[in-house]
């Protein structure tokens, strides 16, 4: 899965310091020779004491060589070459932005804090030394460093990311693969990077936050679009019901001065003995405001109405633009409506997801539409609505705005039933909860408002489907 | 769902020329509990061959039956912490499940408990319940050594090869005080004669090899 992830592009570089300690080999070492010494005495057993020899000897070569090489770079240099004081670590990720599900790598790589790394043996290249040719560079040194300090990552994946690949690593280098599972903006977790001394009784730790990545909901399949019967004079590429300069045949008439000679239509010409012309429908784009209601998420995280929502508005957005219209957008919620005029271009694809990231739920005043600018919501636009019908205001400001003329279509994206219990007042509660939805429903069908249920599984031409045939009247 | 793929940053793709010319080499694929099942499986192997070693003949004392179960727990106990390294703690465990909830506190008590602390020191506590035996002792301490080593090695997903080697002179010293203490702790139960002074010789050999083996240069 890594491999096709591409290069990483580094998102931060940073020199941290080293914290040594003493490493829980070492600390095993040491409970080693202190029993054996202690039985040793107690029992007077020199055997007991030859045991403690060997991890003593551990123990004393480290701190021998620890102690050698700190008095030795007192001379040269204020850190010591066997345990880096300070390190430079960079940070790299595939992709900053991603959909849900999709792979993404992030890439770490560890340098000794004057910008070398590590690896490079320090009597044997000093600062101002070049490199000589045939001599490995310092990419090339990356075994060496492994050998030296046997740097070792650990990912601590944050919530919500998945890991893709190992999460512990060792090496220089290493790229952890991961993807995350809901929408929203993730932090990804953190890496600790732990370097070992020669005799790996020392240990350095240093742990980095790692940056975050803005998740975007997977869009859902759309590949036809409702268009409306009465579309506004703009050019695009839907067929409208008037004779412009389409590309589609409408009909034929008489033929006038002025029209193109091109369009004569010969054989209508020749049966009805006067001139006749082909004439051509108007294309035309229209304009669609796609309504996310945010104020209720029912169901599993991951398929939550609020998650079926986003991703059905996201791959709404995608299928209008894609047909050159204008989509815009507006998210319900507690808080307020958040809204962005409708816009053409692929760029707006982002800028609509960006906005339904801003999504949340959570008790505050309620939004009322009528306050939305004229640029939000335009006269004889197209409304998609994405809602599980739950919440009784955002009902009723459907309602107040199919009573107003909007052209409206609600895709019901409520999957969750309430708990089933065998107490009859739960199954009672149960029954009543489902006939006031069903009531709902029927409200807004009795209005002419289409509610189309949808699983977030299927595509969403499914249940557009007798609505993408034929164009949309928009009745009042 | 999946089928477009977000554009890379401008600045990003900017300073992919530069990065990816060192990308790093992708981490293998998730094992789990699968992967460098070799170190760990001979860190088990080691800590039972010590048990087994150092228990027999099995003594009928209720203070060596204790530290023969107590080292049999830890290791076990180790043994089950390596396995399960590559299992992540959940940031927030507050919703999961009673029985996941359960399987997370028993990991945490694996990875807090220092099981091969505990282990060394049950052996070595098992093996003074037996009467002097020098070189079954010594060899003991090797076989110790090398569990505490392997653990780290399983843990720390070290390579083997370069660690022993680096380590090579330092270890082979070692085992001369291992040989040293072995030698010295036969003396006394030695007749006077030349086996004792054979073993006097082989002692002090043995100190003199590992200062050689140890005074660098």
């Amino acid at each position: 899965m890594s491999a096709d992830l591409g290069a990483s592009s580094q998102v931060r570089a940073e020199e941290v310091a080293v914290s040594w300690r003493p490493s829980r080999h070492a600390r095993r070492l040491f409970t080693l020779a202190a029993a054996a010494l202690l039985l040793a005495v107690l029992t007077r057993n020199a055997a007991l004491a030859g045991v403690a020899g060997p991890p003593l000897l551990l123990l004393g070569m480290a701190r021998a060589g620890a102690g050698g090489a700190r008095a030795g770079a007192g001379r040269v240099s204020v850190r010591s070459p066997g345990r880096p004081d300070r390190v430079s670590v960079r940070i790299g990720l595939t992709a900053t932005r991603v959909y849900e599900g999709e792979p993404a790598a992030v890439d770490v790589r560890v340098q000794d804090g004057a910008g070398q790394d590590t690896a490079a043996p320090p009597s044997a290249l000093p600062a101002s030394a070049t490199v000589p040719a045939g001599r490995p560079g310092p990419a090339e040194r990356d075994d060496h460093l492994d050998a030296r300090h046997g740097a070792r990552w650990t990912l601590e994946p944050g919530k919500g990311i998945e890991p893709g690949s190992a999460t512990a690593v060792n090496g220089p280098a290493a790229r952890f693969t991961f993807a995350a599972s809901r929408w929203g903006k993730r932090a990804l977790g953190t890496v600790t990077l732990t370097l070992h001394d020669r005799w790996r009784l020392a240990e350095g730790r240093v742990t980095f936050t790692l940056p975050s990545v803005d998740c975007y909901p997977s869009p859902a399949v759309q590949r036809t679009a409702v268009v409306l019967s009465k579309l506004p004079n703009r050019l695009g590429e839907h067929r409208a019901r008037v004779p412009g300069d389409g590309t589609e045949f409408m009909g034929v008439r008489e033929f006038v001065p002025g029209d193109r000679q091109r369009a004569i239509n010969w054989p209508a010409s020749t049966r009805r003995g006067r001139l006749q012309v082909n004439t051509f429908a108007a294309e035309r784009s229209q304009d669609v405001v796609l309504l996310v209601d945010a104020t209720s998420d029912v169901g599993k995280p991951g398929e939550s109405a609020l998650d079926l929502g986003l991703r059905g508005a996201a791959g709404a957005a995608r299928a209008y633009l894609d047909a050159r219209d204008r989509v815009g957008v507006i998210t319900y919620q507690w808080g307020g409506a958040h809204w962005l005029a409708p816009s053409l271009g692929r760029r707006q694809v982002y800028k609509i997801i960006d906005v339904l990231l801003t999504a949340d739920t959570g008790y505050a005043r309620g939004a009322v539409f009528s306050r939305l600018p004229r640029a939000a919501l335009p006269p004889g636009s197209l409304v998609v609505a994405f809602s599980p019908l739950l919440d009784g205001r955002f009902v009723e400001a459907l309602r107040d705005m199919r009573e107003r003329g909007v052209a409206l279509i609600v895709v019901d994206v409520l999957t969750a039933d309430p708990p089933a219990r065998r107490l009859f007042a739960d199954v009672a509660a149960r029954r009543i909860w489902r006939m006031e939805q069903d009531a709902i429903r029927f409200s807004l069908r009795e209005l002419g408002v289409p509610v189309l249920p949808w699983d977030g599984v299927t595509a969403l031409d499914l249940p557009l489907a007798p609505y993408t045939r034929r164009p949309l009247m928009a009745r009042r | 769902m999946k089928e477009h793929k977000l554009p890379v940053e401008a600045d990003a793709a900017a300073a992919a020329p530069t990065a990816s010319a060192s990308a790093p080499r992708p981490a293998p694929p998730r094992a789990g509990v699968a992967s460098a099942i070799g170190s760990r499986l001979a860190a088990l192997l080691l800590g039972a061959a010590c048990i087994a070693w150092t228990a027999t003949p099995v003594l009928p004392g209720g203070l060596a039956k204790t530290a023969l179960t107590v080292a049999i727990v830890a290791v076990t106990a180790g043994a089950l912490r390596l396995a399960t390294a590559d299992i992540p703690q959940p940031e927030d465990a507050y919703f999961l499940p009673g029985y996941l909830q359960a399987w997370l506190t028993f990991l945490a008590l694996l990875r807090t408990l220092a099981w091969e602390e505990t282990a060394a020191v049950a052996i070595l506590w098992l093996e003074i319940q037996h009467p002097l035996r020098p070189w079954h002792t010594a060899a003991l301490g090797a076989g110790l050594l090398a569990y505490l080593l392997t653990t780290h090695i399983a843990e720390s997903g070290a390579d083997a090869g370069p660690l022993l080697r680096r380590q090579g002179r330092v270890l082979a010293a070692g085992a001369c005080l291992l040989a040293v203490g072995a030698g010295f702790a036969m003396i006394p139960a030695s007749a006077p004669g030349a086996g004792s002074a054979i073993l006097r010789v082989l002692a002090a050999v043995a100190v003199i090899a590992a200062a050689a083996l140890v005074l660098p240069g």
